[in-house]
């Protein structure tokens, strides 16, 4: 059972490479079956292989915590099924077989969250889920309507000879599908519950690749459909910026508030893919968003590992619980700060080079106030980072059990060391996706990158060096660190946890030293963010789910269950049905 | 060769710094009527604390931390050049522009973060919060301005902006000069912004917990730092410098103008300066930003 749990993953990535080397393109006509003027198709374009390899990569480094697991074999199943419909998605060259994959997605996401999740959220996952799959259904048929073709290639076409209210409609519609997916913040009401009950096995994969699903999606709208690079849409455009910065900002700044990892986490999903919708509003900021998807997946990856073994280890996921983990376990505590200093976006690692393109693309592009509210946004990200870090590994224990706890199995460090290792190459070499980034950029008809060395990171209006800023770094730290322990001074180790400074009393074992759960509360005396704080989207989904109850009840007092209301009623339909054939 | 370079430029700044904090103690004594301490005080106080001989360690992460703090503020400087048109000390600047150096002197602070957070205080990690808090509020306005002035001169290269100015830029765009130096009060530590590290009020906030060799190497990477900072608004907004009598000479007197500021005005709560700085400030970068660029075209 545990090898089999390997093999397929690694099928899973040789069938992609294989895929990915082959170029190939499958196109099939359906008349065959009676159905004329339809054609489906697959193929391995540039920009379909990029979403291949991130979701092979995913599938592997998830697959290796399943030694620690005992999961049924329909899991693994659903898992891998889920895997190839996911597949299914990115290499379609076509809207049904787009949609037939969407609709596996969301059908194999709701079994698997359906071991661990309550049944409200579960609710709140298939209602949005079932909404976003019928609005991209009528969506795809209304653009079918105008192109008779539901081919990538014959879109923009179609998406042209629509009306202009239908071309409204069709955006609408489509848009709505993709923000539910992403967790565009209002469209998030599902998003947070169903990340932070997920099974530990599954979180890092759903939050790593199935959001990307809705991201190409978008891609794919915004430029074999809409085609933004020739023809760039205003109100497609605002939108796009505005609620991705309104994700960035408003998320950011729950996640602070939040006293559970993953839903923490969760939040910081919905910022980061903020941040992407936000440069896909503008046609020069795909190479951003990519290069931001691949960060993303990447550290996603590891933050909800890293969390799944401090789990699996301490069976406890709040930071009011936990705490002081630090010398207890060094080597999950050191891949947790590369994970954040990626998240936060900071040199010397991959997360920067992200940035570093999405800020100077929206420099050139002129998008100031944009740029501004997006850097702000990312700077109040600290915060959240801030807590993720010390809620687990620094500050005190929160009880004596935690003071005896080991380091996490070596399945768990395994992938955390893999995605490091790529994430620190990609800050060392952050040019060398350049070519790869580009062969997408032209195939989708967009400006490309200017190509340099690999350690050199270039856009239109600067460049930077990844090998000198981490050379740079980790002599400096070298010298710093051997200055500071060549000198003569004598250094005393703290007696134990308590021999701190703490106005002058001392702090004993009752004493609540952890400031991990209350950390962020302090937020809600400034005034915007309490605003921001109070207010929440499921008001407003509760206010609708209230009047639908209340129209439920009028309709309820018409069907009650007597058998002659139901004879009257029954009569009635049928004297109208009547009236109606007759005239 | 870029090693004499880099050191020359550690130098300087490790001088220059000192001699400003020792000021910055004596000129705040003149505002309120003492004498103060000499210049070189804070030079000599630091030797003393290099040299103690007892302090208090936490374990590796704690002798991390301070040495992350400084690795940061020595990048910073580095990646500043000095001089606009100079083939010395321009440093590593021809390796990234003006974004690296806005997020490398983030990096410092989040790398004590660290240090302090295991030291298990429960005031210094408040400190680090309230400095977390108020590190967002207070970069908002300064991003708005460089932004605009970058967008202005097509460049994020810093000596671009520095020499591209016929008139320096706090004249042209006085607004933008204004909501920038508002930032750069609480970038300096400076009063009404000054809770982060406030004696009295949190037992002395992020570094509560540092003594000894850690505390005197703190010391000496907000020299640094403190330098790097000046250099790089002189190079912003006041026209760079060519030589090092102008460079002094400038970054003096903004130094001068952050202490008087700083002397005058009562200290802010955390959501307070929050609250001011996102209103105040801002809304003058705002329209300082438009007036840039929209007048431009």
């Amino acid at each position: 059972m545990k090898i089999l749990t390997m093999i397929f993953p690694l099928l899973t990535v040789l069938a992609v490479f294989m895929i990915v080397g082959s170029q190939g393109a499958w196109q099939m006509d359906l008349g065959l079956f009676g159905l004329t003027d339809i054609s489906v198709g697959l193929k391995a374009s540039s920009l379909a292989n990029f979403f291949a390899v991130l979701i092979a990569f995913s599938l592997l480094t998830v697959s290796f915590l399943s030694d620690k697991y005992k999961l049924s074999k329909t899991f693994y199943f659903l898992l891998y099924l889920l895997t190839w419909s996911l597949l299914l998605i990115v290499y379609a060259s076509d809207y049904l077989l787009f949609f037939i994959g969407w609709e596996v997605m969301s059908i194999t996401t709701y079994l698997l969250l359906s071991y661990t999740l309550s049944t409200k959220a579960l609710i709140k996952f298939i209602v949005f889920a079932m909404a976003s799959a019928m609005s991209l259904l009528a969506a795809i048929v209304i653009l079918y309507s105008g192109a008779h073709s539901f081919l990538y290639v014959d879109a923009h076409q179609g998406y042209i000879a629509l009306s202009e209210s239908l071309k409204v409609i069709f955006i609408v519609l489509m848009l709505f599908a993709l923000f539910v997916k992403i967790g565009v913040i209002g469209f998030h009401y599902w998003l947070v519950d169903s990340y932070s009950e997920s099974h530990d096995y599954f979180t890092p994969f759903l939050s790593a690749i199935l959001s990307k699903m809705a991201i190409y999606a978008l891609i794919i709208l915004l430029v074999y459909v809409v085609d933004i690079g020739t023809m760039p849409n205003s109100w497609i455009a605002y939108t796009l910026a505005v609620l991705g910065l309104l994700s960035s900002l408003i998320a950011t700044f729950k996640a602070v508030n939040e006293d559970s990892m993953k839903r923490l986490l969760a939040y910081s999903s919905i910022a980061q893919l903020g941040y992407i919708v936000t440069v896909l509003s503008f046609a020069d900021g795909m190479s951003g968003a990519l290069y931001h998807s691949l960060i993303h997946t990447l550290v996603k990856l590891l933050l909800f590992i890293n969390v799944a073994g401090i789990i699996y280890v301490t069976s406890r996921s709040k930071f009011s619980e936990l705490g002081g983990l630090i010398y207890r376990m060094p080597q999950s505590f050191v891949m947790l700060l590369i994970g954040i200093i990626v998240l936060a976006g900071m040199p010397p690692l991959g997360g920067f080079a992200s940035k570093y393109l999405i800020y100077n693309t929206l420099l050139e592009e002129g998008n100031l106030l944009i740029l501004s509210a997006m850097m702000f946004a990312s700077a109040a990200a600290f915060l959240y980072i801030y807590k993720l870090i010390y809620g687990i590994y620094l500050g005190h224990p929160t009880s004596k059990k935690l003071e005896s706890v080991k380091e996490v199995p070596f399945a768990f460090l395994l992938p955390q060391y893999i995605i490091s290792a790529v994430l620190v190459v990609l800050g060392t070499f952050p040019g060398i996706i350049t070519p790869m980034l580009n062969s997408i950029l032209t195939e989708l008809n967009l400006k490309a990158l200017p190509v340099d060395s690999a350690m050199v990171l270039s856009t239109q209006t600067g460049s930077y060096n990844g090998l000198v800023v981490i050379a740079g770094f980790v002599l400096v730290f070298i010298a710093v660190l051997l200055l500071l322990l060549s000198l003569s001074s004598k250094v005393r180790e703290a007696k134990d946890r308590f021999d701190i400074a703490y106005c002058g009393e001392v702090p004993t074992e009752a004493t609540h030293l952890h400031y991990g759960f209350s950390m962020g509360k302090e937020l809600r005396r400034v005034g915007f963010i309490g605003t921001i704080l109070k207010n929440s989207s499921s008001h407003l989904y509760e206010f609708f789910a209230k009047q639908l109850f209340s129209f439920a009840q009028i309709a309820r007092k018409l069907y009650s269950g007597n058998l002659s209301m139901n004879f009257n009623i029954a009569a009635i339909f049928v004297l109208a049905l009547l009236w109606w054939s007759l005239k | 060769m870029i090693v004499f370079d880099l050191l020359g430029m550690l130098v300087a700044a490790y001088i220059v710094g000192f001699i400003y904090y020792g000021l910055y103690r004596n000129i705040t004594a003149r505002f309120q009527r003492r004498i103060g301490p000499t210049v070189f005080q804070s030079f000599f106080d630091s030797i003393k604390f290099f040299s103690k001989e007892d302090s208090i360690s936490h374990g590796w992460m704690f002798y991390l931390g301070p040495v992350i703090m400084t690795t940061g503020a020595v990048m910073t400087l580095f990646f500043i050049p000095f001089f606009y048109q100079s083939e010395h000390f321009s440093g590593l600047s021809q390796y990234g522009n003006l974004f690296v150096v806005l997020y490398l002197m983030m990096l410092g602070p989040l790398g004590n973060a660290m240090g302090v957070g295991v030291s298990g205080s429960p005031f210094a990690a408040m400190g680090i919060t309230r400095g977390l808090t108020r590190l967002f509020a207070m970069e908002l306005p300064f991003y708005i301005a460089v932004i605009a002035l970058m967008s202005i001169n097509h460049s994020a290269d810093i000596a671009t902006i520095a020499a591209n100015q016929t008139t320096i830029n706090a004249f042209s765009y006085p607004l933008l000069f204004i909501a920038a130096m508002f930032s750069f009060v609480a970038m300096m530590g400076q009063s009404p912004f000054d809770v982060v590290g406030a004696p009295v009020e949190v037992y002395s906030g992020p570094a509560a917990e540092f003594s000894g060799k850690f505390l005197a190497l703190l010391m000496s990477q907000s020299s640094i730092m403190s330098f790097a900072k000046l250099v790089l608004m002189v190079n912003l907004f006041l026209g760079g410098a060519e030589g090092f009598p102008e460079l002094l000479g400038k970054t003096f007197v903004l130094f001068l103008f952050v202490i008087a500021f700083g002397a005058m005005y009562g200290r802010f709560k955390t959501p307070q300066s929050v609250d001011f700085l996102v209103k105040v400030p801002t809304a003058i970068a705002v329209v300082g930003l438009l007036l840039a660029t929209l007048g431009g075209q």
